[in-house]
């Protein structure tokens, strides 16, 4: 190729760096580690929901074959560490998670005891022997039970179980709502649901006693962030820990937490110096004992005017964090969410909410793909739906009234966030036709004339606040500041590069992208640019995966690295060709002079002069050929997005069928197409799952009904419709352009689903998922015919 | 996740699999496709002292019809019934069983032993008024239907008994028609419907811890809407996770005129000739 024929990567469906590994069966996953006198965890873990421990007797299970130790949490190794997840938040009620249970158990799934076996199986028969003696206390598994009724709190600090509450307040709610020619009231719950990636949770933790080193595999998103924190718990020096993360399985948020398993694995191994021990959870354990989310209530109340402008929203909001505040996250992270982002993409000058996180004896509530916005994003087209219905007015319509506009940019949203978008209106655009809303009206009056079954039309617009800088603050004032990433790039000596960016990749082709944007800002060829990710030996520092915080934040560093070491290697090469370095260029690994056709020198020459050839170095340059940098967007990117289907329902049955699925995102630049696609159409069939499939049940006791995937129903191939995934590009002010897209497609489902329900049936839905079941009691009011 | 200790005996025929049987007293258990039973045992939800695999045993995968009757050896797969013709109730049914790794392993008689009440087999042998062979200690004997199943997950099958094979008597007409959450679950409600000259036999899973049969005379498209009333009436659902006891009523009423549908009308494809 020459140097004119040389294109850029970006924007290129370039194969995947992760293809060849990935597509054969040759990942390497946290559960494929073998490693010398390896032995393995199992956790004896709670039936009950909330209990006082009386005794673990081991005895039984140290009788097993095979098994080596018990550990509860009351064995010296452990006894003094707890997970604490802080935050300065003006009453924000601080809690300990112990890494085993401690003088009780307040959930059912929590870890009491972990038995070290030489395989999983024997880990198991030692788990079933283990003698644990409860003592029952009442449990509270409803977020929005009467405080009053609470007798035995889930966490002393807090009798009411209430760990947090804040109110936004923006104008003059009372005024507006009594100025509103129309005033809609709903009250709506979203269906608890988890992540469930296809890996669940895994670990391996082996320490050195000689050098007091602690290495540390985990299927974790968050390997820095790991390694930091297990520095404070276990009290040993950051530079001690290593952690990696390989290749993983997914993450969708579940694997951003560290979690009292792991920081039991790790101090069971410091206790156990030079055996490495391995845990890998089972599906049954992550259904009882990952991370939850979405169990929310809203009590909302809307005023509109008669030419439908939203004039004043408020809301009541009760967000269900489970037996812990997730660490380090804290039970902030839903509620505070949920408020932030409430309103979304419209315009509100007058706005109250009330949010609360709520402690209950369940599995503790997490970050999980979307983070509340499933639920506010439905709480708030709900509410857009109603106000349509009771102005007579077309759902759509009643919507672009009220869009945050380009003009309106950047628009401070009444809970103060700043929104840089304002290409609502252009996705629902393109949306509207791609989808071809009045085919769907015809069909829609066609069926209703011939009797056939009813279909709807939902529409879901959004606002996905992505790739958060330090000043974009929607976190819970924690002791860390999730800004930045860093990444270095290097020249070897043979002019290959390899990249060490602190982005992490759970399935989502972070090394393809991060390569593409070297290779870019580097000047040289995709397939010249390796990138090594998920070791905290290896990169310098990344915050991980959540927010959908990588591509803008770990690709603004891959950028500048690129060019700061593509302006040492034109130094160089200047210098040695004693040719000014203003007129050079560096394209697909070869330095030019600007419009000349031929090659002053390669990089590969100008990287062996680097390292090897130290005779030939020009006065004042430093051996090697690399550099780091860090990337911080200060604020942060909104992507805006719309989703419209058509969805039909059969009356006899409840039936939901959905027959045509549009989503239209603005992206931003993009960096590879068939991997943003990919993100959106992930991202929405986990909405739908969340929509229609997937609901953790409790019982009144606490016990998980939906204990296996026989009852927690997960959308496979088979339930997913054609998606039909399009783009408004508005690239953002930041060194790539990029938009965060990891999120934005699981935001719309819940509206969607329930919107094309009142659509086709004139039947509200409050309560989700929308299942047959749901949807046939809606018709026949619950009654026996 | 991970199954308790067992033996593990491979049978070499079906008086070895019956010997091994009764040595593990009565601790023992076949396993066949595995496709229900391994993982009962990953949730230790069961213990057997030994495991019994019929798997490498000659002479258990006929499939063949004989005197307007199907006959499935107990090594026959649900993707064999599925891809069959001889039989048209039951390949359709079949497909419904869960996803093709699921069919390619499990096994039709396992399913009938294992007797889960929202499953497709069990309705079909009722709606077919089929049996199964069983081979115990003392002997073979055949087991109808209307005898086998006994409550949810319960039949009539002794500890040390194994199916040999299944019978299946062809209709003269069918229908059968299924509401699952998702392709391939377990059904919420299913109904099997054949009709054996001016008897009709219709079978709801799902509704109660066996297939629920209602009987009737030969019925004309003009009865299908009375039939299905019928049968909606004399079912007594429970209320679980995934439906109340009404919706579960209704979706009996519907799925019965759906099968009942296909059973009286063009719809239901004629009975391949028997080979010859």
């Amino acid at each position: 190729m020459t140097a004119a024929e040389h294109r850029p990567a970006t924007g290129t469906a370039v194969r995947r760096k992760e293809d060849a590994r990935l597509l054969t069966g040759r990942g390497r996953y946290v559960s494929d580690l073998v490693l010398p006198r390896m032995r393995h965890v199992a956790f004896v873990r709670s039936p009950i929901a909330h209990a006082r421990l009386t005794e673990v007797d081991a005895s039984g299970a140290l009788e097993v074959d095979g098994v080596h130790a018990v550990f509860t949490g009351e064995h010296p190794a452990l006894a003094a560490v707890a997970l604490r997840a802080q935050s300065a938040l003006p009453g924000y009620v601080e809690t300990d998670q112990p890494p085993l249970a401690r003088g009780k158990v307040r959930f059912a799934g929590e870890a009491v005891a972990a038995v070290v076996a030489d395989d999983r199986y024997l880990a198991e028969d030692g788990a079933e022997a283990v003698v644990v003696d409860y003592d029952p206390l009442e449990p509270t598994v409803c977020a929005w039970t009467d405080p009053a009724d609470v007798t035995d709190p889930v966490h002393d600090e807090a009798p009411d179980n209430l760990l947090l509450s804040r109110t936004f307040r923006a104008g003059d709610v009372e005024a507006a709502l009594a100025a509103a020619d129309v005033v809609v009231d709903r009250e709506l719950t979203t269906n608890r649901h988890g992540g469930n990636p296809i890996e669940c949770r895994a670990g391996v933790a082996r320490y050195e006693a000689a050098d007091r080193r602690l290495t540390f595999w985990s299927g974790t998103q968050v390997p820095h962030l790991v390694r930091t924190q297990l520095a404070e718990l276990l009290d040993l020096p950051v530079g001690n820990i290593r952690v990696i993360a390989p290749d993983v399985g997914g993450g969708f948020g579940v694997k951003a937490v560290l979690y009292p398993e792991d920081v039991a694995l790790c101090l069971i191994a410091i206790a156990t110096p030079g055996v490495p021990l391995k845990w890998v959870e089972d599906r049954v354990e992550h259904l009882l004992a990952a991370t939850h989310a979405r169990d929310h209530r809203y009590v909302l109340r809307a005023g509109f005017a008669a030419d439908g402008a939203l004039l004043a929203v408020r809301a009541d909001v009760w967000c269900n964090t489970g037996a812990y505040s997730v660490y380090p996250w804290t039970a902030g992270i839903e509620p505070l969410m949920a408020g932030g982002l409430l309103t979304g993409p419209y315009k509100l000058e007058h706005y109250e909410c009330t949010v609360r996180g709520v402690a209950t004896n369940t599995s503790p509530s997490g970050p999980y793909r979307g983070v509340a916005r499933p639920s506010t994003v439905f709480a708030m087209e709900a509410l857009l739906d109603s106000g349509a219905r009771a102005l007579d007015m077309d759902p759509i319509a009643l919507r672009r009234r009220n869009l945050i506009l380009p003009a309106d940019i950047p628009y401070r949203m009444p809970s103060r966030l700043v929104d840089d978008s304002g290409a609502y209106e252009a996705c629902l655009d393109r949306a509207v036709e791609v989808f071809d809303v009045d085919r769907w009206r015809a069909e829609q009056a066609r069926r209703r004339d011939a009797g056939e079954k009813p279909v709807g039309i939902g529409v879901g617009i959004y606002n996905e606040l992505t790739g958060l800088g330090r000043a974009a603050s929607a976190g819970p004032r924690m002791p860390f500041r999730t800004g930045h990433d860093a990444c270095t790039v290097r020249v070897n000596p043979d002019g290959a590069v390899t990249v060490f960016s602190g982005v992490t990749s759970q399935g989502q082709g972070l090394e393809t992208t991060m390569a593409q944007v070297v290779a870019d800002a580097l000047g040289v060829d995709y397939d010249a640019v390796d990138v090594r990710i998920g070791d905290t030996d290896e990169s310098l520092w990344g915050f991980g995966a959540f927010s959908s915080r990588q591509a803008v934040i770990g690709g603004g560093a891959s950028h500048l690295a690129g060019a700061h070491v593509r302006d040492k290697v034109l130094e160089l090469a200047g210098a040695l060709r004693e040719v000014d370095v203003a007129d050079l260029d560096l394209r697909a690994g070869q330095v030019h002079v600007r419009g000349q056709e031929k090659p002053i020198i390669s990089l590969s020459e100008v990287a062996r002069v680097a390292y090897l050839q130290s005779d030939r170095l020009p006065e004042g340059f430093e051996p090697g050929l690399e550099g780091t940098k860090f990337y911080d967007p200060i604020r942060g990117a909104f992507a805006a997005g719309a989703q419209l289907a058509a969805i039909e329902f059969d009356p006899a049955t409840g039936a939901v069928r959905i027959l045509d699925w549009v989503c239209v995102e603005d992206a931003g630049t993009i960096v590879h197409p068939v991997i943003v696609d990919g993100q959106i159409a992930g991202s929405i069939a986990q909405g739908i799952g969340g929509a229609m499939y997937e609901h953790l049940v409790y019982d009144e006791a606490g016990n998980l009904s939906t204990g296996t995937l026989l009852d927690y129903l997960m959308p496979t191939s088979g339930e997913i419709p054609e998606l039909r995934i399009d783009h408004v590009s508005v690239p953002a002010a930041n060194p790539t352009g990029v938009r965060g897209v990891g999120e934005g497609g699981t935001l719309a489902p819940n509206a969607v689903v329930a919107g094309a329900l009142v659509d086709a049936l004139g039947v509200e839905v409050d309560d989700l998922p929308v299942t047959p079941s749901c949807v046939w009691e809606l018709l026949h009011g619950g009654g026996d015919r | 996740m991970k199954c308790p200790p067992f033996e593990y005996h491979r049978a070499t025929s079906v008086d070895d699999a019956v010997a091994a049987l009764v040595a593990a007293d009565d601790e023992g258990k076949i396993l066949a496709g595995g496709q229900s039973l391994v993982p009962v045992l990953a949730l230790r939800l069961a213990r057997p002292a030994a495991l019994v695999d019929v798997n490498r045993v000659p002479g258990l995968d006929e499939l063949a019809v004989r005197d307007g009757v199907l006959r499935a050896g107990a090594l026959v797969r649900h993707a064999a019934l599925a891809g069959q013709t001889l039989h048209p109730l039951a390949a359709a049914a079949a497909r419904y069983i869960g996803h093709a790794a699921i069919r390619s392993r499990g096994t039709v008689a396992g399913s009938l032993a294992h007797a889960d009440p929202a499953a497709e087999l069990p309705a079909v042998l009722r709606a077919c008024d089929g049996a199964v062979h069983v081979a115990g200690p003392d002997g073979s004997r055949r087991v109808s239907a209307d005898t086998l199943f006994r409550g949810a997950l319960q039949t009539d099958l002794g500890d040390h008994e194994v199916i040999t094979a299944v019978e299946l008597p062809r209709p003269d007409a069918w229908g059968f028609a299924e509401f699952a959450r998702r392709h391939g679950d377990f059904a919420v409600v299913s109904v099997a419907a054949a009709r054996f000259g001016d008897r009709v036999r219709v079978v709801v899973g799902g509704v109660a811890g066996v297939p629920h049969l209602v009987t009737a005379d030969a019925v004309d498209p003009g009865d299908v809407e009375g039939v299905a009333a019928a049968v909606a009436d004399d079912v007594d659902p429970a209320s679980d996770l995934h439906g109340s006891a009404a919706y579960r009523r209704a979706l009996t009423r519907e799925l019965t005129r759906r099968a009942l549908g296909d059973l009286t009308g063009a719809a239901s494809p004629a009975p391949v000739p028997e080979p010859a």
